[in-house]
């Protein structure tokens, strides 16, 4: 019985440092999200978020406007890119439990300096 | 929290645990089955698996010809597969720009030049096919709103100038817009949706297939697999396998997991795999490709590949342990490969060669601002500058340079016989640019047989496999031991419509 009450410590503890987590990333989420996992886990709490759950709040299209670039590296833009447009889900390159490169750092060396990677 | 609450957090937790279990399972048990007594959950006139330009072509000309109900299905989160991240070079035979250019060429001149290239094994009739259509191809992307750069290039292998490529130097030059039209048209494009497998008929004909839905690559998702019924057919637009490292290392051990690769992440083969299952013929799986223009200073295509592409045919190419030159430079692509991985040092380790061109001449393409400004390619305002960064010896590059501009004076490569029409008033003269060669695994001259319907072959019978047609990378033994650059847009485009009128007609 011990045992078990130290392994539901245990479980808690990495649950509870999850959610910490979760907010680590990007500190202005911890007012919208805070531990409330369903605002982002639309699909239920067992699956990713779908990709309309960050479209809650942001737009497309100011995000374009936001990390747009010169006219020469115009599709660079990662949300308005050459290969798939505004079409690219987030979670391709975002993630609120963990750090992630974007996309298209697979083929290319020019950098986002303000993405969390 | 109280007791109760903790004891519903562990089942909670235990849950997690069997759900992430399941799901690492799950694609194993992928197979296709008796549709016998099987409950469908969805009715669909075509099915399309795969959104590359083969799918979409299929998908367009589908509508065209009347279908009423096209859908799209993707496995990945994005659209348009390989397609979206190539260079957009499409050749075809024939064409307005030729006609401008005053280039003489025919349908039997590009056959012949990839036959060549296929060096004996390749399918000519499958050739001819989409020769002979590639005009047909080209016009459904203008007629969606591709835009070509107003100038043909003339890729290894190819004897004459007949390749277009998309203004901003990409497939997704052409995806894009094919995209956007079938959505136009009317046609369902469903992303995150993962072929599971053909539901099969009792006389071995495909009645449609199983789909996860809300499947997120490379993740344990367990999203839900549904049963649809294609009431016309399925058309298999899944492309190569070239990501697929166990795969690939199983025909050729050499193309291990440190070997670079072209490819989008999705470019796993399952497609093709079913499909042998079912009783499909594979054909020329060990045949693939590397790229030669690639670059090792970058990932995958890169900016480089286009690069290179453009400027082979008046550059020089360096082994720099000799200062030489060591291949034709426009060779297909098979011959130039090889060259290539022969580079080495003395101690027999890669020594990736350099691709030399003049400054004057390779401004002219927008990779090159781009090459520099990203620190994958590099200007040099003199020889030695170039011969001191990249340790070459100065004397023999000094030589070879003259040497190979008396070539571009006369005409006549009499070092490796290069082709040295697009070379004319070409000279190899400072300031230059460079860029480093090493190939990447590119593209799977193998798959399934196809028919010039792109009906699917059956493996015991030889009659087509019914309700089933492919298109693109997925179906082999079309380009034989070596695919021509840009060749391979036309192949997709073009078997994919004819998928699309095949399954119309049947």
């Amino acid at each position: 019985m011990k045992t078990l009450k130290i392994m539901l410590a245990l479980g808690m503890l990495a649950l509870a440092s999850l959610s910490v987590q979760a907010v680590e990333i990007r500190d202005y989420h911890k007012d919208v999200i805070g531990k409330n996992c369903k605002s982002c886990h639309d699909n239920g709490i067992k699956q990713f978020p779908s990709d309309q759950a960050c479209l809650q709040c942001h737009d497309i299209d100011e995000l374009a406007k936001k990390t747009a670039r010169s006219e020469q590296d115009k599709w660079q833009n990662p949300h308005n890119n050459l290969h798939y447009g505004k079409e690219l889900p987030c979670q391709e390159c975002h993630s609120e439990h963990e750090t992630k490169k974007p996309l298209c750092s697979n083929c290319h060396t020019f950098k986002y300096d303000k993405h969390k990677e | 929290m109280n007791k109760i609450d903790l004891l519903g957090r562990r089942k909670f937790i235990t849950g997690l645990g069997i759900a992430a279990g399941a799901a690492m399972v799950a694609p194993a048990m992928a197979i296709s089955e008796k549709a016998d007594g099987i409950a469908w959950d969805k009715e669909i006139e075509i099915v399309i698996i795969g959104s590359g330009f083969a799918g979409l072509a299929a998908a367009i000309e589908a509508k065209k010809l009347g279908a009423k109900d096209v859908h799209i299905f993707e496995k990945m989160s994005y659209f348009g597969g390989n397609s979206a991240i190539n260079g957009g070079l499409f050749a075809a035979p024939v064409t307005p720009m030729q006609q401008k250019e005053g280039i003489q060429d025919s349908v039997e001149r590009m056959v012949a030049d990839q036959l060549a290239s296929g060096r004996g094994i390749a399918d000519e009739a499958l050739l001819r096919h989409v020769a002979s259509h590639a005009m047909e191809a080209l016009q459904m992307t203008l007629d969606a709103g591709s835009e070509y750069h107003p100038y043909l290039q003339q890729l290894g292998g190819h004897s004459v100038a007949r390749t277009y490529q998309t203004t901003v130097s990409c497939g997704a030059g052409i995806t894009q817009p094919l995209l956007k039209k079938c959505r136009e048209l009317g046609v369902n494009t469903h992303n995150r949706a993962k072929f599971e497998g053909f539901l099969v008929g009792n006389q071995g004909e495909v009645l449609g297939i199983k789909m996860r839905e809300n499947y997120h690559f490379g993740e344990d998702q367990p999203g839900k697999v549904i049963n649809i019924r294609a009431t016309r057919g399925v058309i298999m637009a899944t492309g190569g396998f070239a990501q697929n490292v166990n795969l690939r290392m199983a025909q050729d051990p050499t193309l291990n997991a440190e070997v670079g690769c072209t490819n989008a992440p999705g470019a796993t083969g399952e497609g093709m795999f079913e499909m042998f299952r079912l009783g499909a013929i594979p054909v020329h799986l060990a045949h693939i490709q590397s790229g030669p223009w690639a670059s090792p200073d970058e990932g995958g295509f890169g900016y480089v590949s286009n690069y290179s592409i453009y400027n082979f045919p008046h550059s020089i190419a360096i082994n720099r342990l000799t200062g030489k030159r060591f291949m034709d430079e426009i060779a297909d692509r098979k011959t130039r490969a090889d060259a290539e991985l022969a580079c080495r040092d003395e101690q027999g380790n890669p020594l990736p060669p350099i691709l030399i061109t003049s400054y004057q001449d390779s401004k002219q393409h927008p990779n090159t601002e781009k090459v520099i400004k990203y620190n994958v390619g590099w200007k040099f305002e003199s020889i030695e500058a170039l011969a001191e960064h990249f340790n070459v010896p100065l004397a023999p590059l000094k030589a070879q340079i003259e040497e190979y501009n008396g070539y571009v004076k006369t005409g006549k490569d009499t070092q490796f016989g290069k082709n040295m029409t697009k070379a004319a008033d070409k000279y190899i003269k400072a300031p230059f640019t460079v860029v480093r060669l090493w190939p990447k695994v590119h593209y799977c001259q193998g798959g399934v047989m196809v028919n010039t319907k792109a009906e699917v072959k059956d493996s015991f019978t030889g009659a087509p496999i019914q309700g089933l047609y492919a298109a693109g990378e997925v179906c082999g033994g079309i380009h034989g031991v070596s695919r021509l650059g840009s060749c391979s847009i036309p192949e997709c485009m073009v078997m994919g419509m004819t998928a699309a009128r095949s399954m119309m007609q049947a």
